[in-house]
């Protein structure tokens, strides 16, 4: 939402950012640096609030598919976590931490003011995750990214604003400029850099006999004897087959963006066409993207401008199940089938076991695939009405088109009964907004200045989709439904709607004393009409005490600005359309009549789900800001939750939607800028950046289990924290577990379940370096959290001492097994009877998940002017990147950055999740 | 003056405006005081209360697994930690598949509860009273039923008569006992062999599903002359019940409603039964989360005990050859018939009643038409204790897949003998630990 203010100071932005090439830390700050902030743009200098302002140069070095994913460890404060390694997969993103259990916990992200959809709108399961709807937004077209973080920051964007905002600005022209051509290339490779290590055929035979020995069961009769015995063969016997190896293989990616952009006096352009294809570490998942972006200014007389951005692209994802799941879970099928069982039946023909897919049938046969056709769009005009007020008008849409289609044959579990199945899922989501403001701004006497915006807006969400399904084929040479013997179909459609009104008013005195109001209501059709309306002020106030007489005169310090402020944001985001009425649905049909059952109860009460923050930071720079340092630190305090309240079944309802409960959020979080060495030729910077977050549920009735049943959301705890059975140890003269028997009545019971660490991070962050020696630039880039535990759920299959025999693979830490007294190991005796392995979720498989990555590492070389001139380029910088070079972990999978499912309210629950690829990638950047 | 007109018809048609843009209607769902209006709608209500009997967490599956699981004769073959406790009887209180049956027969009430609150209230013309009391009964047999699955499972539950209308309706209400969440059972079934027509339908009640159900009742109240008076006049209306031949002749073949079945739920494309999920080996379908074990099969596969009851097993291809059970088998259509009560089970309820009455000539001639049935040579137990131990072998094999057995050894005292489950605490399932934390005045069951 660009206002009127932001157009000339964003020329001045662009005349003053680093060109891509130049290695200046992303974080780095200038003084004249102009940030964007909600409808609008200010100096840095006369910011007020908690701003992360990001150039999109600094963060590209990753080549994944969004920019979210990109912002990880960039920005404080700013916790970013890939679920999978799945290009274009869900990113748990999270700025200064989780307010609410179901209203939703993403950020507002807005593209040149159109507030853009980011939940995904997938349908056709791949069992868990989900697609990141942010991936359909080129990076590349990215001029800058602001995040705003604290009350008066976000305020202005009120009832959307509680879990912060991010404005995304892309690319625009230059007004008296020539054209300018870009061309950006990268290609490279993706690998798993380590997998699960399963047992050999004869070791999991080995486990298995020992299980029924130690069951008490005959020797004679042990599953693995020999075949003429009519057992299953001895141990030694057994074949190996590694599964994960057919899975794995060497991804590929490649990149090219061409831009064109310039201007004349009255009219300036952007233009880009994008494509980025990233051929994953796993089979059988790609990832394609085609963008096109059209972004235009044009000065119709002096009082009046108007403008459009544009923004078309097409995202094609292959998929596969790699998540939770036994049916047609390609990675299930290669991490879970005992090793030591065949490919294949006596009979040739593709052997399944345990619920399992076949793998090369998967591998081969697996047809799952999504178009998501997407359009972001915004016109906008503005006019001079008087000198100092300005009027602005916008209207803009974000259309995303998400088409599934999946076709399972009939080789597939899904398709082998039914002759053939095949879904399709049309889905369709609307965002439009339409708003106006107008603005006022003046400095009387030079002193004072005072800025006035007023504004309203109205917009509205559609959601739609139309599903159908086929089975019962002619053959697996026919794919589509029109071909199918049985089809079913079905549709459905939910609106929303809000108006909103807002304004701010934003004073300082010599650029020394400031002051910023902000003040948005809202009303929202999901309340009851006596509860649509929410109000949402902030107040804002800065120091910027070098501005003083007294400091003007201290060399060392270059800046200091002190700032405070309080606020109220709202939240309404989860909750359904009508979720305030007591209400009855169709659908529930018997005998192929119509049905109608009861679905929710009303609470007519409900109402806006509100955070107040609290927020004190300091800039401070040192040496000519050499040194650059920022610190907040913030107080959030979430009431009235929007819940899902747990009601007493008997009811016949599970929940009530609710405004129940109260979460906080306290941190801090620092991020220090060095310029260490600068001389002519020689440049060495630094940016550093961590963030501690302290999250906890103040209020809650009743405690709520996350699905998975390993989380538990309770008062005095914070969220996502593990609710398990705790292993104190493994006896040493029995091989027993022993696990802690909380309320002391002599059995291990669902009431001895505790509360034991949690899966958000108690420090996280990153670590920038770059150098530049002549024509060459290195950076290296880590990021790390701290203090988070990762369920790892597939030890729990992995490990499961017998109990699942012929089901499940075994882990080699199963190995490490007690075996006779005097044995010291927490991996318990083997056997299938009594609590070794049959309690679940236990402590023994939660891990700790802190790690440290070299997120990515880049060697570049720009080649020197006077050559490149030759050629009639104005730049030319080869470079070779590398991402994920190097983990360290404590955490027994892969990589403790994994998450089985998109739900937000389960974190760190590892369960087949494909881990973060190796990468390595050369590249071209060139500008004509 | 006139500015301040000008500016409060502004507002006004703003606030108006806004209050009309905001004014957003569903169009999948209706408001709860629209829900049974009419004949028409209190017929969709009464379509959806099936539906959620025969829902995958009730009848579909959840519910009678926790009998058949219990019950000693399925092992556990799959990866999910609930199956795996029911079947090795390690029961905890925070076991899925108990809290979400639980759930399941709970809302059922409550849709029970609407229909019979809403529909003697209703005054269209064309709603007769006959058809009103034919939807009202149906709704009181539901209600019976599913107090009398919560009565054999938990012991004496919370009685909730009347729907909830808001979030407070029903709270800090204790559990009654065992005899009057009974006594509730019982009261349901009279009303709604009052008000059900005596007709015959397998997929919806009538009064003779009502009789069939208060057959049972009263076998668990060991009420045997009503036991044997109600199973008696099913068994005499020969002309709609038979025992048919053979064993699979009320399940192979796709057939669906056929002579044998007393009550069963039916399925369709658009209500579809998962119940084959389960059982079916992955080349069949299915993911094989549980299986007969090795006595069971071998009682199956014993042509002097099993009979012809062995078609409800089959053995997958080699090198595999794992035993599946196959009594739900429709893939993918999922039309496999919830078997709620067949006419076996009516002979089998009158045997015991008559053997415990002293009729044992009688009660071998019921025995030994199921045996019949099932191609095996009649029993030839000669005192009481001998034709109780035939039955209960009988019904084991009749309904290996059905939920009844661990009901059944619970209900006759014989879980310890037979299963060595001494703690009479274990008698029943726990109390869902989830309901415990979310109704303060639900009390658990001892011993979990």
């Amino acid at each position: 939402m660009l206002c009127l203010l932001v157009e000339p100071l964003l020329n001045y932005a662009q005349t003053v950012a680093p060109p891509d090439t130049t290695i200046a830390s992303s974080m780095n700050r200038a003084l004249s640096e102009v940030i964007v902030v909600g409808y609008g743009a200010q100096s840095k200098n006369a910011v007020v609030g908690a701003v992360t302002s990001i150039k999109a140069a600094g963060i590209k070095d990753r080549p994944v598919a969004s920019f979210d994913q990109q912002l990880q460890g960039r920005a404080p404060g700013v916790q970013v976590s890939a679920n999978t390694g799945v290009p274009g997969d869900g990113i748990f993103f999270r700025i200064r931490g989780t307010t609410s259990i179901n209203a939703g916990n993403d950020p507002l992200y807005v593209v040149d003011g159109v507030f853009i959809n980011n939940q995904s709108l997938q349908k056709v399961t791949t069992q868990g995750q989900a697609n990141n709807p942010l991936a359909d937004i080129n990076p590349a077209d990215i001029e800058s990214i602001s995040i705003l973080k604290d009350a008066t920051a976000t305020a202005i964007y009120g009832a959307r604003a509680a879990n912060g905002v991010v404005l995304i600005t892309t690319k625009r022209g230059t007004y008296n400029s020539r054209p300018k051509v870009g061309f950006n290339t990268y290609a490279g490779v993706a690998w798993a850099p380590e997998l699960w290590e399963l047992v050999t055929g004869p070791e999991h035979a080995t486990i298995i006999n020992e299980a029924w020995v130690n069951d008490g069961k005959p020797f004679a009769t042990r599953p693995f004897r020999p075949k003429s015995e009519g057992g299953r063969g001895l141990p030694e016997e057994q074949p190996t087959y590694d599964r994960l190896h057919d899975i794995f293989r060497t991804g590929a990616i490649q990149n090219y963006d061409l831009s064109l952009s310039g201007g004349n006096e009255k009219t300036r352009y952007y233009l880009s066409g994008g494509y980025n294809k990233q051929l994953a570490d796993i089979k059988t998942n790609d990832y394609q993207r085609a963008s096109l972006k059209v972004n235009l200014d044009q000065q119709i007389n002096d009082r009046v401008r108007v403008g459009t951005s544009n923004s078309l692209s097409r995202s094609r994802r292959t998929n596969a199940r790699v998540g939770d799941g036994p049916q047609g879970g390609i990675l299930q099928a290669a991490l879970h089938t005992p090793t030591y069982l065949p490919k294949f039946n006596d009979d040739g023909t593709y052997a399944k076991w345990a619920g399992f897919d076949n793998l090369d049938v998967l591998i081969k046969y697996t047809d799952m695939h999504s178009i998501s056709t997407r359009y972001i769009g915004n016109l906008y005009a503005e006019a001079d009405i008087l000198r100092k007020l300005k009027f602005r008008t916008s209207w803009s849409l974000d259309y995303n088109d998400y088409d599934e289609y999946e076709y399972w044959n009939s080789y597939t579990n899904r398709g082998s009964a039914s002759k053939g199945l095949a879904t399709s899922s049309v889905s369709k989501n609307i965002v439009w907004v339409n708003e106006q403001t107008l603005s006022y701004r003046t400095s009387p006497g030079q002193k004072h200045t005072l800025g006035v915006l007023v504004g309203n807006s109205i917009q509205g969400n559609i959601a739609q989709q139309t599903f159908a399904q086929g089975t019962n084929f002619p053959s697996d040479a026919y794919k589509q439904i029109a071909s199918a013997a049985t089809t079913t179909a079905s549709s459905n459609r939910a609106e929303n709607r809000q108006v909103s009104f807002f304004s701010r008013v934003e004073y300082n005195y010599e650029g020394k004393y400031l002051a910023e109001v902000n003040f948005r209501a809202d009303a929202s059709s999901k309340f009851g009409t006596d509860k649509q309306w929410g109000y949402f002020p902030s107040l804002g106030v800065a120091w910027r005490a070098k501005e003083e007489r007294f400091l003007q005169a201290v060399d060392v310090i270059s800046d200091l600005k002190i700032r405070a402020n309080y606020g109220l944001t709202g939240n309404q985001n989860g909750i359904g359309n009508f979720a305030s009425r007591g209400l009855w649905g169709g659908g529930s049909n018997y005998l192929d009549n119509p049905g109608t059952i009861p679905q929710q109860l009303a609470n007519p009460e409900l109402g806006w789900e509100t955070t107040r923050q609290w927020n004190l930071g300091l800039d401070l720079g040192l040496i000519n800001d050499r040194i650059s340092i920022e610190f907040n630190w913030y107080d959030k305090y979430t009431s009235d939750l929007l819940l899902n309240l747990p009601l007493p079944v008997s009811s016949g309802f599970r929940t009530i939607a609710s405004n129940s409960g109260e979460i906080s959020n306290k941190g801090f979080e620092l991020g220090i800028n060095t310029t260490n060495i600068r001389s002519r030729n020689f440049i060495w910077q630094t940016g550093f950046n961590i963030a501690r977050n302290i999250n906890r549920i103040e209020k809650l009735n009743i405690p709520i289990d996350a699905s998975y049943s390993v989380e538990r959301m309770a008062q005095g705890y914070p969220m996502h924290s593990f609710y398990v059975y705790r292993q104190l140890y493994v006896d040493s003269k029995t091989g027993d577990a022993v696990y802690e028997d909380v309320n002391k009545d002599g059995k291990i019971t669902a009431a001895d379940r505790q509360m034991t660490g949690q899966a958000t991070p108690k420090f996280f962050g990153g670590l920038n370096n770059n150098v530049s020696y002549k024509g060459f630039d290195l950076t290296v880039f880590f990021n790390f959290q701290w203090g988070n535990k990762v369920y790892n759920s597939n030890r729990f299959f992995h490990e499961s001492g017998g109990t699942r025999d012929d089901r499940r693979a075994i882990n080699k830490n199963q190995l490490n097994r007690w075996q006779k007294p005097g044995d010291v190991t927490d991996v318990p005796r083997i056997t299938t009877i009594g609590n070794n392995y049959a309690l679940n979720p236990v402590s023994r498989f939660l891990e700790d998940g802190s790690f440290l990555r070299l997120s990515s590492l880049t060697l570049g070389y720009t080649v020197p002017a006077l050559i490149a001139k030759r050629i009639h380029a104005s730049n030319i910088r080869f470079y070779v990147s590398s991402t994920n070079l190097w983990l360290l972990k404590k955490y027994k999978g892969p990589d403790p950055e994994v998450n089985v499912t998109s739900d937000p309210n389960v974190q760190g629950y590892d369960l087949g999740t494909p881990p973060q690829p190796r990468t390595v990638q050369f590249g071209l950047n060139l500008t004509l | 003056m006139r500015l301040s007109i000008y500016l409060l018809a502004g507002i006004s048609l703003l606030t108006s405006s806004c209050k009309k843009f905001l004014d957003v209607q569903p169009e999948q769902q209706v408001d709860a005081s629209e829900a049974i209006t009419n004949l028409g709608s209190a017929e969709t209500a009464v379509n959806g209360l099936y539906n959620l009997l025969g829902s995958d967490a009730y009848y579909g599956s959840n519910f009678p697994a926790l009998s058949y699981l219990s019950g000693g004769d399925i092992q556990w073959t799959g990866s999910q930690s609930a199956p795996q406790q029911i079947a090795n009887r390690q029961l905890t209180a925070d076991n899925g598949n108990v809290a979400s049956s639980w759930a399941a027969i709970y809302r059922t009430i409550l849709s029970a509860n609407y229909i019979i609150d809403a529909i003697p209230k209703l005054s269209d013309p064309l709603f007769s009273q006959t058809k009103k009391d034919q939807l009202t009964g149906e709704a009181y047999f539901v209600r019976a039923l599913s107090y009398f699955d919560l009565a054999r499972g938990w012991g004496g539950v919370q009685l909730i008569l009347t729907p909830t209308r808001l979030p407070g309706d029903h709270t800090g209400i204790k559990r009654s006992s065992l005899e009057e969440t009974y006594q509730q059972v019982l009261s349901d079934l009279n009303k709604a062999a009052e008000l059900l027509p005596l007709t015959t339908n397998r997929n919806r009640a009538t009064r003779k599903t009502a009789w069939a159900l208060k057959a049972r009742y009263f076998l668990y109240r060991e009420q045997t002359d009503s036991a044997d008076v109600y199973a008696t006049k099913i068994i005499s209306d020969a002309a709609n019940y038979q025992l048919l031949k053979p064993y699979s002749a009320f399940f192979a073949g796709n057939v669906v409603a056929t002579a044998e079945s007393v009550f069963e739920i039916g399925y369709s494309v658009s209500f579809k039964n998962g119940h084959y999920n389960w059982w079916l080996p992955p080349a069949l379908g299915g993911r094989r989360e549980w299986a007969p074990n090795a006595q069971l099969v071998s009682l199956l596969n014993d042509p002097t005990v099993g009979g012809n009851r062995n078609a409800l097993i089959g053995q997958t291809a080699p090198p595999g050859n794992l035993w599946y059970g196959k009594l739900y088998y429709r893939t993918p259509t999922g039309t496999d018939p919830a078997y709620l009560i067949r006419i076996a089970e009516l002979y089998l309820i009158r045997a015991e009643a008559r053997a415990k009455n002293g009729q044992l000539t009688e009660a071998l001639q019921d025995l030994n038409a199921v045996r019949d049935r099932a191609g095996i040579a009649p029993g030839t137990a000669d005192t009481k204790e001998a034709i109780l131990l035939a039955i209960e072998q009988e019904r084991r094999l009749e309904f290996a897949f059905e939920g009844d057995r661990w009901f059944d050894l619970v209900r006759t005292g014989r879980v310890a003998a037979v299963l060595g489950v001494t703690d009479r605490n274990r008698y029943v399932f726990p109390i869902p630990a989830d309901e415990l934390l979310a109704d303060k005045a639900l009390d658990p069951n001892p011993g979990y």
